[in-house]
């Protein structure tokens, strides 16, 4: 056992910066993607051909095909279209991609379940269709938005371990060559696993108790 | 040239088809008795089985995969990728398939199981005729969503080594350089099964739905 | 704030002339032709699904006409006709609407509620806009709840905010789409009491309503609709108490028998 702690302790800073490597590229993801998301699920509804067909095959693409292959996508096929970009440049994009994909959903549905009532009274007072949008649609929707957008954050955080195939040194591709060097493969993974979970655990639990807060509160 | 990187890219769609198959039944049988333990009167079932649910969701199924591949299968047992990555993903798939059939037991109305009891039916029958069948039709549509989920999830398996679509479409792109058309064709393979998949699940669904209204 | 088109009381307002609505294949409203003069109060009784409250949505166009006309204020606007930003917001500044059920912003304090479209349609700072509505609060008995949020007031209260919100932009016209039905009679005694002060301050105000006493005691005309047409017109009083039409008789002794 103190073999094991010794071996995790000699090797946890090298997964924590691979670790930090993670949330980093999830957080671009997330910034980029769920505005993306709320821009996709607007043009979804666009009485506009142009931008209705766009925003559905970028959903459609972004949720049809695995983030594996949007991340193999960006940064093994874009260089042979003549666009070269790093795998952090590239794992952001494609993640943002399959964010913006996922998060219109979300984002749909919350537009969704504002009552037709609030948009009609935003109307008779005479806002313009934006300002309805800013000051009354957005905030309700989002309020029915935020618990599963946080859910599909800590999802993201998981899926970003799949930069491990585009040469990110992230958390997984840390432990993956520690665990060739070092053939202990078992105890790095576990370590990294361990990681994972004590964000992922703490963070399911408070989301899920933030929604059954939000739920009973809905008016 | 491209019906080249066509061929040699659709030769994974079957096994990418049977890992889905395999771990979504094992998945959904697993689920069961984990769903059962869920909703256990034994507070320590209930507790142990939430953190094995938790921790399965928790933990991202590229490293379940290389823990049961090269973890496991260095040290203690032989396995094949395929093995491997079926174990990996029927395990997370147990998980969360036991979140949804919670999910749809809390959705059956009360008086279903009260209306079963006062019919005198033994446990067993009652979930066998009352319970299950209800618990089926409510579950199928976000079953169904999560194994289009797993289909692509399945292509992580391409990094232990298992011959799938996304394991061929990287070692086509290797050998053929045309890397942006090889993607965009095995994403293209996985949307079509995906699509087809929602197409037959709408079809059971209708059919379950007729045979109610009937 | 000008207002170059002062409509003097007694002068015509509005006019709908043969509107129709349909959807899909559904008619509403099949030529509904109405004449109202500034100052004057109009309750619109009749069953449900007759197209009372379709009615008062087109006259500020949440639902556009499939055919016909609405004249505003000396503004016509044919059917079919794409309105422009600025003429629809023009149309839904000089036409404040109350809604069954309130529809106020739950996620805007009382006092937001009524200063926002100040702010935004008509472009008051946001100290004037407050002003404003402190004033209309006011009037409706309500400045105390100005920092609160809606869900924290009572249905009556509600409504009363949502008539303040409507009279922000100094609206020539109300409408009223029963604006009762979702209250308890008491809490609707305090609505009631709101608008009959606007009545006899002068207020243009169309009110579809099941109050009959409401309709009688304060609107100076009442029309009846039946399947989407008016069947009944003329001053409350007559209308309420000797209906001419058979189809008005049978509403207004079912009405009466409850």
């Amino acid at each position: 056992m103190t073999e094991l702690f010794g071996f995790w302790w000699e090797w946890l800073p090298t997964l924590l910066s691979g670790l930090q490597l993670s949330l980093a590229v999830t957080a671009v993801a997330l910034l980029f993607g769920i505005p993306l998301g709320l821009i996709l699920a607007l043009g979804v509804q666009s009485k506009r051909a142009v931008w209705h067909v766009l925003s559905l095959f970028i959903i459609e693409t972004g949720r049809g095909a695995p983030a594996l292959i949007l991340l193999q996508f960006t940064y093994f096929g874009l260089p042979s279209a003549g666009i070269a970009l790093s795998s952090f440049v590239s794992a952001s994009l494609a993640l943002a991609w399959c964010t913006g994909a996922y998060t219109s959903e979300i984002i749909r549905a919350g537009l969704d379940a504002v009552p037709h009532g609030q948009k009609e009274a935003a109307a008779a007072i005479g806002l313009t269709d934006w300002d309805a949008l800013y000051f009354v649609i957005l905030p309700l929707a989002l309020r029915v938005s935020v618990p599963p957008l946080f859910g599909f954050a800590i999802l993201m955080l998981q899926a970003s371990s799949l930069c491990f195939a585009i040469a990110l040194p992230e958390l997984v591709s840390q432990a993956y060559v520690i665990g060739s060097n070092t053939f202990q493969y078992m105890q790095i993974l576990l370590l990294a696993g361990l990681l994972y979970a004590v964000i992922c655990i703490p963070a399911t639990i408070a989301v899920a108790a933030l929604e059954a807060r939000l739920g009973r509160h809905t008016d | 040239m491209m019906l080249e990187i066509l061929q040699s890219i659709a030769s994974g769609i079957p096994l990418s088809i049977a890992l889905t198959i395999v771990a979504f039944v094992s998945g959904a049988v697993l689920g069961m008795p984990l769903c059962g333990m869920r909703a256990s009167n034994a507070q320590p079932v209930r507790v142990l089985s939430g953190a094995l649910v938790l921790t399965l969701r928790s933990i991202p199924p590229i490293v379940w995969l290389f823990f049961i591949f090269f973890g496991l299968g260095a040290d203690f047992i032989q396995i094949s990728p395929f093995e491997a990555a079926a174990l990996g993903l029927g395990l997370i798939t147990a998980a969360n398939m036991a979140e949804i059939y919670r999910g749809a037991l809390t959705a059956i109305h009360p008086g279903q199981w009260e209306a079963a009891a006062a019919l005198n039916l033994p446990p067993l029958y009652r979930f066998v005729d009352v319970i299950g069948p209800q618990l089926f039709r409510i579950a199928l549509p976000s079953g169904a969503t999560y194994a289009i989920g797993l289909l692509k999830d399945t292509a992580i398996a391409s990094t232990i080594g298992v011959p799938e679509i996304a394991f061929e479409a990287y070692h086509t792109s290797q050998r053929t350089f045309h890397s942006l058309d090889v993607y965009a064709v095995a994403g293209l393979f996985y949307i079509l099964i995906s699509l087809s998949l929602a197409a037959l699940t709408r079809w059971a669904d209708v059919k379950l739905r007729a045979r109610v209204a009937r | 704030m000008s207002d170059s088109t002062a409509i003097r009381r007694g002068e015509p307002l509005l006019r709908l002339a043969a509107v129709h609505k349909r959807f899909g294949t559904h008619e509403v409203l099949s030529g509904i032709d109405l004449r109202v003069s500034a100052g004057e109060v109009v309750a619109i009784i009749g069953p449900s699904g007759s197209g009372k409250s379709t009615l008062l949505r087109c006259i500020n166009q949440l639902e556009p006409p499939t055919e016909g006309r609405v004249l505003l204020g000396g503004v016509a606007v044919e059917a079919g006709q794409e309105l422009s930003r600025a003429e629809l917001t023009q149309l839904r500044r000089s036409v404040g609407m109350v809604f069954q059920s309130f529809n106020l912003f739950p996620h805007l304090t009382v006092l937001r509620n009524v200063s926002l479209a100040q702010e935004r349609v008509i472009g008051r700072s946001r100290k004037e806009a407050d002003a404003v509505s402190m004033q209309l609060l006011s009037r409706v008995g309500l400045a105390d709840k100005a920092q609160q949020y809606p869900g924290r007031c009572s249905g009556g209260q509600q409504q009363r905010i949502a008539i303040a919100r409507a009279l922000a932009l100094d609206p020539k016209l109300m409408l009223f789409d029963e604006p009762t039905s979702a209250l308890d009679p008491e809490l609707g005694l305090e609505v009631l009491a709101v608008m009959r002060e606007l009545a006899e301050n002068g207020m243009t105000m169309i009110v579809v309503t099941h109050e009959m006493h409401f309709a009688e005691s304060v609107s100076d005309r009442v029309i009846v609709m039946a399947d989407g047409r008016i069947i009944e017109e003329g001053p409350s009083a007559e209308v309420m108490r000797n209906p001419k039409t058979e189809r008005a008789k049978r509403f207004l002794q079912a009405v009466n028998d409850r």
